[in-house]
């Protein structure tokens, strides 16, 4: 039997604020309700809270662009941002990682809010989000707030969001078109499995072969995301030889005992990084 | 929990009835409706028994509130024998073999309803994907992908 002390639903975003400011004790936001389920199953720990349902909040649904974003809505689903035409044209690299997400019962209800408020550090959108440079929107006190991603996931399952704020939409810069991008999941299994680890990379190169843009970040290891500007750096205005891709590749899996410490799957997950590392970018600049 | 008031369409049918919000789906669906075709294996979302159709896309009811339910239009495996390609899903399952010991097949025929409804021209690699999401210890797979392939092919040919 799950315990939660009461269940609100709420269907737009006025119910939202009256239903936070009203609600007495502690609110545990449903969106999706993947994650949250899961948790009230394994022990009480949302005994004395409300269970507030914000799924059915249309607005927090849709899939917008503006002049130089795409606007996620934090109710989208991740099967919603998968097929969609706008995230496939702007953010590919974003609907790969949300079809990588558990399997498609729970694509057609886990969100991308919910994703980002549970705060795994295996979850699977999270490298993408880094590398696409996405901006968090979080209503918080009746205002919007535009807020960096690790500014939100303070480390694993730990967010800077009260009980009460919601993340009402991711931004992301539309990527132009020329953009070659690449979503790497290691899991033990397909479908179903948390990612042991997840790379996300966005490679640009003018018509030369000079490296215009660069971005790469492994996912599923550091206790919150990670963007590297100084392995970025390394490419950007080159035109990459085998030897500036090995040292990529060595820099970025350094990374994982520099951030995560040596831990038991260090040993596993630094050469397998560095390998996939060089894979990809040789497959990305397309010398082999 | 106090109950609350919950009207839902499951299987074509309007319902109005007084559950706890706070209970999951799956339980008012087995206990408060009766409805047991509906099975419950991990109870986390990772085995796909307790699928169900949910505003037309398969979900896992272990991981939906019973007051998610509200307004909702459900359709369980109890409908299957009642709809075309419900019914077309059970005799090819039954064809090809594809049942063993029938815990997992509620959660693949409707998987099977839901991706055949929406486009009939399936790979078997897109039907491989759309029962990712569903565990079978008997069959080893091969004849349940056959029967959804059987299925799909019948539904062109017709």
């Amino acid at each position: 039997m799950l315990k939660f002390r009461n269940y609100v639903r709420v269907e737009s975003e006025a119910a939202f604020k009256e239903a936070i400011a009203s609600i007495e004790g502690p609110v545990v936001l449903l969106a999706g309700g993947s994650d949250v389920l899961v948790q009230a199953r394994e022990d009480d720990r949302f005994r004395d809270h409300t269970a507030l349902d914000i799924f059915g909040v249309q607005a927090w649904h849709a899939i917008v662009e503006t002049e130089k974003d795409l606007v996620i809505g934090g109710m989208a689903t991740h099967a919603m941002i998968a097929d969609s035409p706008l995230v496939n044209r702007y953010a590919p690299i974003l609907a790969e990682a949300s079809l990588s997400v558990g399997s498609p019962q729970i694509r057609n209800h886990s969100t991308i809010g919910g994703n980002i408020a549970n705060a795994s550090p295996a979850a699977d959108t999270l490298a993408s989000l880094v590398v696409l440079d996405a901006k968090v929107v979080v209503l918080k006190d009746g205002k919007e707030h535009v807020l960096p991603l690790d500014e939100v996931i303070t480390g694993p399952y730990k967010t800077s969001l009260s009980d009460r704020d919601v993340i009402v939409s991711v931004r992301v810069p539309k990527l132009s078109e020329d953009v070659r991008h690449n979503y790497t999941k290691i899991g033990r299994r397909r479908a179903l499995s948390i990612s042991r680890m997840t790379i996300a990379t966005l490679l640009q190169l003018d018509g030369d072969g000079v490296v215009t843009k660069f971005d790469m970040t492994v996912g599923a290891t550091f206790p919150k995301p990670a963007a590297f500007p100084d392995i970025s750096a390394m490419l950007v205005g080159k035109k990459p030889s085998s030897d500036d891709i090995r040292a990529v590749a060595r820099a970025l899996s350094d990374k994982i005992p520099e951030i995560a410490g040596i831990r038991a799957s260090t040993r596993y997950k630094q050469p397998v990084c560095r390998r996939l590392a060089e894979r990809i970018l040789h497959e990305l600049i397309g010398d082999e | 929990m106090r109950k609350i008031p919950l009207s839902f369409t499951l299987n074509g049918k309007s319902y109005e009835i007084e559950a706890d919000p706070g209970a999951r789906m799956i339980d008012v669906i087995r206990n408060d409706l009766e409805l047991t075709g509906t099975k419950e294996g991990c109870g986390v979302g990772e085995c796909g028994a307790c699928t169900v159709i949910f505003n037309g896309d398969p979900v896992a009811s272990c991981l939906l509130l019973a007051g998610q339910m509200q307004g909702a239009d459900i359709l369980t495996i109890e409908a299957m024998s009642e709809l075309d390609l419900g019914h077309l899903l059970q005799d090819k399952f039954l064809e090809e073999d594809a049942v063993q010991c029938g815990f997992c097949t509620p959660g693949f025929v409707l998987v099977a309803y839901a991706l055949l409804q929406k486009n009939p021209n399936v790979t078997r690699e897109e039907i491989r994907e759309a029962i990712a999401g569903n565990i079978c210890r008997c069959t080893g797979y091969i004849p349940i992908v056959n029967a959804i392939e059987k299925t799909a092919e019948h539904l062109r040919d017709a």
